[in-house]
């Protein structure tokens, strides 16, 4: 299972190019059965990890480009009157595959982006009352262009809990960006990736990842960190119970994406900054994206034993 | 600090502390430097300013050797030495000085740090008071931020954070200090060193010329303090025993020859005893003073045949003793050949119609106390007025103011009766000293000025022994029962001379009341903080620790010790968690070798971390590292004796330190 893993991991990464943390994480976020947000600019290959990961892991894959007159029925589907039959038949929207893409989420308005976040809660959809199972497994890739905020309505703090993860991708370096110039393109790469893990083999995982120890002491830490966000002065508020469950559940599947059945502090270390970045404000600047450097506090000053 | 740090140049906070602590450290010595180094001290810290700005340069090796050579010259043009007390000082403070002008490294730094807590100790010689002392702990803060600015830390740009840890450093000095000040001790110096020269010290002398006590009356200079222990005698007994002056030229009193010979007088204590304890302020005479009859107990001192009490070295700092003394006692009962020779004597010549008196006197009055009583009631009788200005005197100077000007201080009155008394033919003497003092009702404590300076009468009679009288009593006794203050007219100001003096304003209820306070906060400070030496430090130490029994002692020696280890070792700070105990070794261990390990680093990382450090030893530290991990995250069931076991490899191959290496790297 171990070796599946890594093969998995070797065939994003000769596509997506040196970017193995990032694929790393967003791996452990698949899972960990968590939805991953990646907050990049334009053209850094969002799409691609995404379409990349569909195919490695045998899923299906959607996309659906949000822009401001999107309608929450463009997302989940609607049912069209049928002349031949004189009925209503119900035709399922792009939220029905097993990897959708939301790109450009804060394009859209609140409306239809609490539309599919409702469906990542909840994993069904209701419909004109009737109430449709998503695909099972079911994984929502976001992205939001964190540079451009014209027009753009931002996700609040309650929509951001719901992703697991935030990644940011970042310039590729200079020697994977002349890959990437020299290689292939990577459409026609695309097609040609075989899947290496079926649904079942991917629900074992899951099943595996939730079963990886986290000793008694780990969790100390894990509520240590959580504590430091709630008394500490300098946290606008602290984390929720969720974010705790978050942090074990990522800090799980990093143990097991690395071959271990434990889980030590190192990986909740690892999978801080992308599990709780997006959950955490300062106070003196409640909406500002200072996130990161709290995490960076966290991981600096909050007593590992 | 190793040397190359040592070269490097001074952060900027530090350079600011050190010109703000030279400050401090100066201005208190601004009195007894030549005021040519303040110029030259405000000149080299705007040179050093501007040196610092980059607008001018340091100086080169021809300007500091002329500016060394230039100001030693200068203090010896001003001081006319370059040895003694004032011009080392000054010296001193010029090094301080210049010492700035070339600071450009660490080094030079240090030095110029060293010669500020020096010269702040130096001060001590001139100063010890206790605003003094409080005031010192500012040069001291600001020479130890100055240090401390020296030091690459996080604080090395914090002006408020250094002087904050510098006044947190003093503070957790306390305890050791205290413990010093208790228990050290006071050694004899090994040399004396002469009194600053320019703090001219006022007070008795061992001649008086009438107009010399009328002179002391003009200043508040604090002389002594009293405290009793029992019940302050009444004002009208406070006569306080300075000398006698038995030597008389027709013009002015002074000490005999023969007092200056030691020579224990013959007396009995009678009556009841008064105990008291004196702080005597310097006065550069070896003279101590006392109630009659003294005995005190303070080393290098006597009693001198005319029952004063003398030290070998002259008062120079203020001196701690405490006296019993029996006013009742009786003096002398028998007088050798020379003593009355000396009481009796008198000029050949002058003041006839003075003799001519005496001669009456001793006529209507044979018995000596008869005549006393008839002098002290001609005193009464007569238009005799008290005055500080009295009118200037002929040649015969007795006869004048006895009968012509009848105006005078107690000197006059004290010498022109002892006068009479010899030329009646009974042993008399003048007594110099102190007369009365003011009473602090907060601390229950007399404190006497030079202003109570006074003069009386001391007579002998066979069978009875020296008995005292003071015709100033019968004259004004205003000013033995209240003081000098009440007993002037009102043409004549009290203390004149210093219109600042809070003593005049005596009349504003809490100005005065401040003021005693405050006096009283002084007397303290020199009664139980400079006092505490010799024989008080032993006494005080006896008191303490002469009660305890050994067991006790030692079973406290014991707590305390126990309290000291509980607080290196904190044991509530260690863990209950026998892996973790074991880890905390570990990490013990490697910070002995330099190597610490971050809040937020975990075992893992710390390990590799440490091997890499110690690639010799990676083995045995990933071993334990591995066993801790397994212990602790795995929930491998291993046992803590494992554990142990992987770190004693590792103690092993790698040695505790008994120093620590500082850590290198963050």
């Amino acid at each position: 299972m171990g070796r599946k893993l890594d093969a998995c991991l070797n065939a994003i990464n000769e596509v997506v190019l040196g970017k193995e943390p990032q694929v790393r994480l967003a791996m452990a976020c698949l899972l960990g059965g968590g939805h991953l947000l990646i907050e990049d600019l334009p053209g850094m290959g969002k799409t691609t990890l995404s379409h990349t990961l569909a195919r490695v892991l045998g899923l299906s894959f959607q996309r659906i480009q949000f822009t401001s007159d999107l309608l929450p029925g463009d997302i989940l589907g609607t049912s069209i009157f049928d002349r031949e039959t004189g009925q209503f038949t119900f035709h399922p929207g792009p939220i029905f595959a097993e990897l959708v893409l939301a790109d450009e989420i804060n394009r859209a308005t609140p409306k239809s982006q609490s539309a599919l976040l409702e469906a990542m809660e909840e994993g069904q959809v209701t419909i004109e009352g009737a109430t449709r199972l998503l695909p099972n497994p079911f994984f929502v890739i976001a992205t939001q262009n964190p540079f451009s905020q014209g027009g753009t309505f931002a996700l609040p703090e309650s929509q951001l809990d719901r992703f697991l993860m935030r990644l940011s991708l970042g310039y590729p370096a200079r020697s994977a960006e002349k890959a990437l110039l020299l290689g292939e393109s990577r459409r026609e790469l695309l097609p040609r990736i075989e899947p290496i893990i079926d649904h079942t083999e991917l629900a074992a995982l899951q099943a595996q990842a939730r079963g990886v120890r986290a000793s008694d002491a780990l969790v100390d830490y894990v509520l240590r960190l959580v504590d430091a966000t709630r008394n500490q002065p300098q946290f606008a508020y602290g984390l929720s119970p969720r974010a705790s469950l978050a942090i074990l559940s990522a800090a799980r599947a990093w143990a097991l994406l690395i071959g271990r059945d434990y889980v030590i502090p190192e990986d909740v270390q690892a999978i801080l900054p992308a599990v709780i970045g997006h959950r955490l404000r300062e106070r003196t600047d409640p909406t500002g994206h200072s996130g990161g450097a709290l995490v960076q506090w966290l991981l600096r000053e909050v007593p590992v034993l | 600090m190793t040397s190359a740090s040592l070269a490097q140049p001074i952060p900027r906070v530090s350079l600011n502390w050190l010109l703000v602590a030279q400050a401090l450290v100066i201005v208190p010595f601004s009195l007894h430097i030549p005021v040519s180094l303040i110029v030259l001290w405000l000149a080299c810290t705007f040179w050093r300013i501007q040196i610092f700005r980059m607008r001018v340069r340091m100086p080169g090796n021809w300007v500091k050797s002329g500016l060394l050579v230039g100001t030693a010259g200068g203090i010896y043009l001003a001081r006319g030495s370059l040895v003694g007390l004032d011009a080392g000082a000054a010296l001193l403070i010029a090094a301080f000085i210049l010492k700035m002008l070339e600071m450009q490294t660490r080094r030079d730094a240090l030095v110029l740090i060293f010669l500020g807590f020096f010269c702040v100790a130096v001060g001590y010689l001139f100063e010890d008071a206790l605003l003094w002392g409080l005031f010192t702990l500012l040069p001291i803060a600001t020479l130890l931020a100055g240090l401390i600015g020296l030091q690459q830390s996080t604080l090395s740009n914090k002006p408020a954070g250094t002087l904050m840890l510098a006044a947190k450093l003093l503070l957790q000095a306390v305890p050791l200090m205290l413990l010093l000040f208790l228990f050290f001790p006071r050694l004899d110096p090994l040399w004396s060193l002469p009194q600053p020269s320019n703090k001219a010290l006022t007070g008795l002398s061992d001649s008086m010329a009438p107009g010399d006590i009328a002179e002391l009356s003009k200043s508040a200079a604090l002389v002594f303090r009293a405290s009793f222990a029992g019940p302050i005698p009444p004002r009208n007994q406070q006569y306080w025993r300075g000398l006698t002056l038995e030597q008389f030229d027709g013009r002015r009193w002074s000490q005999s020859s023969r007092a200056q010979v030691p020579d224990a007088p013959d007396w009995r204590k009678e009556g009841v005893k008064l105990s008291y304890s004196i702080v005597m302020e310097p006065t550069g005479k070896p003279w101590l003073m006392t109630l009659d009859v003294g005995e005190t107990d303070l080393a290098g001192v006597r009693q001198m045949s005319d029952f004063r009490w003398q030290r070998r070295r002259p008062v120079e700092q203020s001196v701690l003793y405490s006296v019993n003394s029996w006013p009742d006692a009786v003096r002398e009962t028998v007088l050798s050949d020379g003593s009355r020779m000396q009481d009796l004597q008198l000029p050949a010549k002058g003041n006839p119609e003075a003799r001519e008196w005496a001669a009456d006197m001793h006529r209507r009055y044979p018995k000596p106390d008869a005549l006393v009583d008839g002098v002290l009631s001609y005193f009464t009788e007569q238009p005799f007025h008290y005055t500080l200005k009295p009118p200037v005197l002929g040649a015969n100077s007795i006869d004048d103011f006895l009968f012509g000007s009848r105006a005078g201080f107690c000197a006059h009155y004290a010498g022109a009766m002892t006068f009479v008394l010899r030329a009646a033919g009974i042993p008399a003497r003048v007594v110099a000293g102190y007369q009365g003092g003011e009473l602090n009702p907060g601390g229950n404590y007399i404190s006497v000025r030079q202003f109570d300076a006074h003069a009386w009468v001391e007579y002998w009679q066979a069978g009875v022994g020296w008995r005292s009288a003071d015709p100033t009593a019968a004259v004004a006794p205003a000013r033995i029962e209240q003081g000098l203050e009440q007993a002037l007219s009102a043409d004549e100001d009290f203390l004149a001379d210093s219109p600042m003096s809070a003593l005049r304003y005596r009349h504003l209820a809490w100005l005065n009341s401040i003021r005693l306070s405050w006096d009283n906060l002084n007397y303290g400070w020199q009664r139980w903080v400079l006092g505490y030496q010799g024989q008080q430090q032993l006494q005080v130490l006896g008191r303490w620790f002469s009660g305890f029994q050994a067991p006790v002692f030692a079973g406290a020696a014991l707590v305390i010790l126990g309290l000291l280890a509980l607080w290196l070792f904190k044991p509530w700070r260690r863990e209950s968690d026998s892996q973790l105990r074991l880890f905390n070794a570990f990490e013990r261990l490697l910070a002995r070798h330099g190597l610490r390990r971050q809040q937020g680093e975990g075992a893992r990382a710390f390990a590799s971390r440490a091997a890499r450090r110690f690639p010799a030893h990676a083995e045995a530290i990933e071993g334990f590292a591995r066993e801790f991990e397994a212990q602790r995250y795995a929930g491998v069931s291993g046992s803590v004796g494992q554990l142990r076991r992987r770190l004693k490899n590792l103690r092993r191959s790698l040695p505790w330190r008994l120093s620590a290496v500082k850590d290198k790297q963050p």
